[in-house]
């Protein structure tokens, strides 16, 4: 038997080794591709119109174990009590969208979550006090506020904005959905095409009952806001400022206060970022803009509209301000509570800061001064912890 | 990797005591088949008493079995006996896929991952089959290479020693890790039983090899090529093993380390971790290159083939293995999950087996003296006596006469006996597979056992999905099998939904003579626009025998109180609270079985588990009428 020459086989040993640990190495992960993020719009928000407020906020424990239960609050026109009105039936950690309609009347949409794949709707006549379910779209619903719009002069009807970016429309009993529109289709149309419409964020009624659709353009300088005229979609977003010309905009936000309707776009993004709402005014086309607020690289946490067209927002760095409508200006409010999740406005009192820690709302009220947060309110809230775990 | 994990805890107290039953009932089987063969050839003994002379006497031509296989046979055998009971602990049957398996694979390529799934699904399918099969199997293994000295059946027994490790290194050891990062000798590269595999391929080559030298030339030098492989590969730069500290975490192997000082084990041991680690951490350099130095010094040592330089170097190699099984691999074995001593001891093994196959001079083959070629062998599991053109049919048909097997060694008996024993493990587990369902013992160790019962169900008039009117009644003369489904629910009940569709499905010819139900259980979403909603979510249309029932919110309470259902609206976001029971009514309205329908941890495995308790409970009903 020939005897192995020690060192070709120790170079043979070696280059097998060689092999082995190349195959053993961790690859070289490449960067994620670095698509556009699309902003998205926080959940924790609250509305106000003339009859009331609704204001929606998670609480509780942690979403790894299903512990977070979103809770829905009212308050009625003129009371400065919240009342919890969270509606039954479903678990709603997956969030809560609330869709305000005529009068007292609101639609609620549970997103759906963990195995849970469509969306169960339910209603109420009173201010949340009793809830009835309506069919379910079966869909999962968007997870933006602004998802679900209830038609705001009482005929019922309901437009719902679905993960997979359709519009669909139902009747009050929401029993049959048709199909208004996708972010494909309406991308094709000419207002589509002149936005570069990438993605659908909001869904909202016109003060006159025209659809409305909200989205993310890729054009900079153009504000995605759409409405159904007979079955064609043309543009209606507000035409924007030479200042925002070279600015990517997104329209984070959309909902209908009395006779106008209320956008709230972010344009930029990262930290050249900035907010400013926009007012919808008597004739089509006509919109009011605020100034910008800038973001500084915060993220925006809540943002919340009154019954008059009054818009406050709250960024990631704990900052808040507050724009009383159409014509005003951007204020800034005291440093908020600990745990304010979103601000409530009224028609005419002060802001509340509704505060979450686990299973406790407590609610703040700005001073007449303007200058101080001062306890109005606590709410214990019964979750049941690993109820849906 | 989807079905490996069963999701119920590895000391399940239902799944132990089963496990420990299944154990004792096939310990006793195969102490029956030791007693039943050892009878036997006593018996034949005793009524041949001439075939006792033939044993007596020495195979002539056959050499003895050297020391370096005698080695290698034993010291195998015994790690296969050990490797045998560590299988029988409790935690095995249900940890084994999630905590051993699983956890190995984590870091392979996908491809290693997906094999490796398939066998784990397979063994959380069946806990105490593959359980069983595993401690049987290696216990057989190792009786058999320790009780078959020669021979064909001591060939055999190496061959099967290879076969099954092999299974073992692929599906339980990931391929020993070899196509995943950090891949050391010191932590147990390239699988230990990969070293079984080798030795066991030792052990089955022909006696021819035990005269020759070849054994003596290769077998050390091997050891060393594979030692200088990992010395290189233990010095290749950028995989973290010359660093103690790496941005202030610990280093590969520090880390590696540190992760086993928590095993369960007495103080003193996770102690000598705990300061191996410390003292990687602070000199992980000079440990890196102490270990390359020894690999690569020890393995051209062995590439020598010198036995004067070999004997200390082989002195040494025994030293740093020990030392490594004791403060690296922290022996392997422990912690109630441990499946094998890990790869040090066979290392040793091994190496002291080629280091007596380099110095011990091969005897001469003795001449056969006075044996005719037709001779019946002394011990037919010895036919190396045999010599001559003797084909196998003859030389078996010489070996199954009564004389012939009346006088085989007590060893070859017990080597039968111990084929016996893997057979004992291996059946049933080749059953088991042949189901694609998983055990019921899964959903037994979820919800307890079905409770018998004998009362009239309450007669319903409810709604199906499709709008039809559905009265108990109008199910007489079928097996129903009713559960409570909240449509909304997010968790539990699209689980059980599909635990009904799998039993539909399993029912095939008997799903005519049962029907499905379910009968909403949430006071809010209870129209048929939510159970369609549900259906279609679950994929429940194809089920031909499901019947998703509702009615108006007084007609089901009326059904909530009749069978003590609960469906309670919970505050504050919560889904409804409800009782999840499954009822089995027979053919003539009467409750027989109620079973708990909690879904556990909703896992494929036990899925298809509560499937088979569905489907057992309504074949057992229609048995029954």
């Amino acid at each position: 038997m020939t005897r192995w020459a020690p060192v070709t086989v120790g170079c043979a040993a070696a280059a097998a080794a060689v092999l082995i640990a190349g195959c053993g190495s961790t690859p070289a992960h490449h960067e994620a591709h670095s698509g556009t993020k699309v902003p998205a719009a926080p959940m924790d928000t609250s509305l106000g119109n003339a009859t009331g407020s609704w204001a929606a906020v998670v609480m509780g424990g942690s979403a790894a174990t299903y512990n977070d239960f979103w809770q829905l609050f009212s308050r009625p026109a003129g009371s400065s009590t919240w009342t919890l009105v969270t509606p039954p039936g479903t678990a709603d950690n997956g969030g809560l969208v609330i869709a305000a309609g005529a009068g007292s009347s609101a639609v609620g949409a549970f997103l759906p979550s963990q195995l849970l794949k469509f969306t169960p709707l339910i209603q109420t006549s009173d201010g949340g006090q009793a809830w009835s379910a309506l069919s379910p779209l079966e869909a999962p619903l968007a997870s933006t506020p602004d998802a679900l719009a209830v038609e705001p002069s009482g005929s019922g009807q309901l437009l719902a904005l679905t993960a997979t970016s359709a519009a669909e429309q139902a009747g009050p009993t929401a029993s049959k959905w048709t199909t208004l529109a996708s972010s494909r289709t309406l991308a094709a149309t000419q207002a589509g095409r002149q936005c570069g419409l990438s993605a659908l964020t909001a869904a909202g009624y016109s003060p006159s009952g025209a659809p409305l659709l909200a989205g993310v353009c890729s054009h900079p300088g153009v504000a995605g806001i759409f409405a159904d005229q007979n079955g064609s979609w043309q543009a209606a977003g507000p035409a924007l400022p030479h200042s925002l010309a070279g600015e990517a905009i997104t329209v984070l936000r959309l909902v209908t206060a009395g006779n106008q309707t209320v956008a709230l776009l972010q344009a930029g993004t990262g930290h050249a970022a900035s907010l400013f709402a926009a007012w919808s005014g008597p004739a089509a086309g006509q919109w009011t803009l605020s100034p910008t607020l800038e973001l500084h690289g915060s993220a925006l946490t809540s943002a919340s509209f009154g019954p008059s067209g009054s818009v406050a927002v709250i960024t990631g760095a704990g900052t808040a301000a507050v724009i009383a409508g159409s014509g005003g200006s951007w204020q800034r409010l005291p440093a908020l509570p600990p745990g304010t999740a979103t601000l409530a406005l009224s028609a005419t009192g002060p802001a509340d800061a509704l505060a979450v820690h686990a299973s406790t709302l407590t609610v703040w009220q700005l001073a007449t001064s303007g200058q101080a947060w001062t306890k109005a309110q606590v709410i214990d809230v019964p979750i049941q912890y690993g109820s849906s775990g | 990797m989807p079905g490996m994990n069963s999701g119920l805890n590895v000391s399940d107290p239902t799944v132990v005591a089963a496990f420990r039953s299944a154990l004792l009932h096939q310990g006793l089987i195969a102490l029956l088949i030791f007693f039943v063969l050892g009878l036997a050839w006593l018996g034949l003994r005793e009524f041949l008493p001439a075939a006792k002379r033939p044993a007596a006497t020495p195979p002539s031509a056959a050499p003895a079995e050297p020391t370096w296989r005698l080695v290698l046979r034993v010291g195998f055998g015994i790690v296969w006996v050990f490797d045998g009971i560590l299988q029988a602990q409790p935690k095995m049957a249900v940890g084994l896929p999630s905590q051993v398996i699983e956890p190995t694979a984590a870091t392979s390529p996908h491809w290693v991952q997906d094999v490796v799934n398939w066998a784990g699904t397979a063994w959380s399918y069946h806990p105490m089959q593959a359980g069983a099969a595993a401690v049987w199997i290696q216990i057989g293994i190792g009786i058999w290479l320790l009780t078959a000295v020669r021979g064909p059946l001591s060939r055999l027994a190496g061959l099967v020693s290879v076969g099954w490790a092999l299974v073992v290194w692929v599906f339980g050891e990931s391929f020993g890790g070899i196509f995943a990062p950090g891949l050391t000798w010191l932590f147990g590269a390239p699988g230990a039983v990969l070293i079984y595999a080798v030795a066991g391929g030792l052990i089955a080559l022909p006696e021819s090899a035990w005269r020759s030298r070849w054994p003596g030339r290769l077998l050390l030098p091997g050891v060393g090529v594979f030692l200088i492989g990992m010395a290189v590969l233990q010095a290749w730069p950028g995989r973290g093993f010359w660093q103690g500290m790496v941005n202030g975490k610990p280093g590969t192997l520090a880390s590696m380390t540190a992760s086993m000082a928590p095993t369960p084990q007495p103080h003193v041991l996770s102690s000598w971790i705990t300061a191996f680690t410390g003292f990687d951490e602070g000199h992980g350099f000079a440990v890196n290159l102490f270990v390359v130095v020894a690999l690569a010094v020890i393995g051209v040592v062995f590439l020598t083939g010198r036995p004067r330089l070999i004997r200390p170097v082989f002195i040494a190699f025994v030293v740093l293995c020990l030392a490594d099984w004791v403060l690296i691999e922290d022996f392997g074995f422990l912690g109630g999950l441990g499946t094998d001593p890990n790869s040090m001891i066979p290392f040793i093994l091994v190496a002291t087996a080629g280091y007596l196959a380099l110095v011990s001079v091969p005897e001469p083959a003795a001449e056969p003296v006075g044996v005719a070629p037709a001779a019946v062998p002394a011990d037919p599991a010895d036919p190396a006596g045999s010599v001559g053109p003797a084909g196998w049919q003859r030389r078996l048909r010489a070996a199954l006469a009564p004389h012939s097997l009346a006088s085989v060694r007590v060893g070859s008996v017990a080597a039968v006996g111990a084929i016996g024993v893997i057979i004992l493990g291996a059946v049933p587990m080749a059953a088991a597979q042949a189901s694609p369902v998983a055990d019921t013992i899964l959903a037994q160790a979820v919800d307890g056992s079905d409770a018998p019962l004998n009362f009239a169900a309450a007669p319903f008039q409810l709604t199906d999905q499709n709008g039809r009117p559905v009265t108990l009644g109008s199910l007489r003369g079928k097996v129903v099998l009713l559960t409570f489904l909240d449509p909304v629910c997010t968790s539990d009940c699209p689980l059980i939904a599909q635990e009904f569709k799998q039993a539909g499905q399993l029912l095939k010819s008997d799903e005519r003579q049962v029907e499905l139900v379910a009968i909403v259980t949430n006071p809010v979403d209870y129209s048929t626009a939510y159970t369609q909603a549900f259906d279609r979510e679950e994929g429940m249309a194809s089920v031909r025998n499901w019947l998703y029932l509702t009615g108006s919110l007084p007609e089901l309470q009326r059904v909530w109180h009749d069978y003590g259902i609960a469906a309670d609206i919970e505050p504050a976001g919560s889904m409804i609270g409800h009782t999840e029971i499954t009822l089995a009514i027979d053919q003539h309205g009467r409750v027989r079985y109620e079973m708990g329908f909690d879904p556990g941890p909703g896992t494929a495995a036990t899925e298809s588990s509560f499937a088979a308790e569905l489907t057992d409970t309504a074949r057992q009903l229609l048995g029954a009428s």
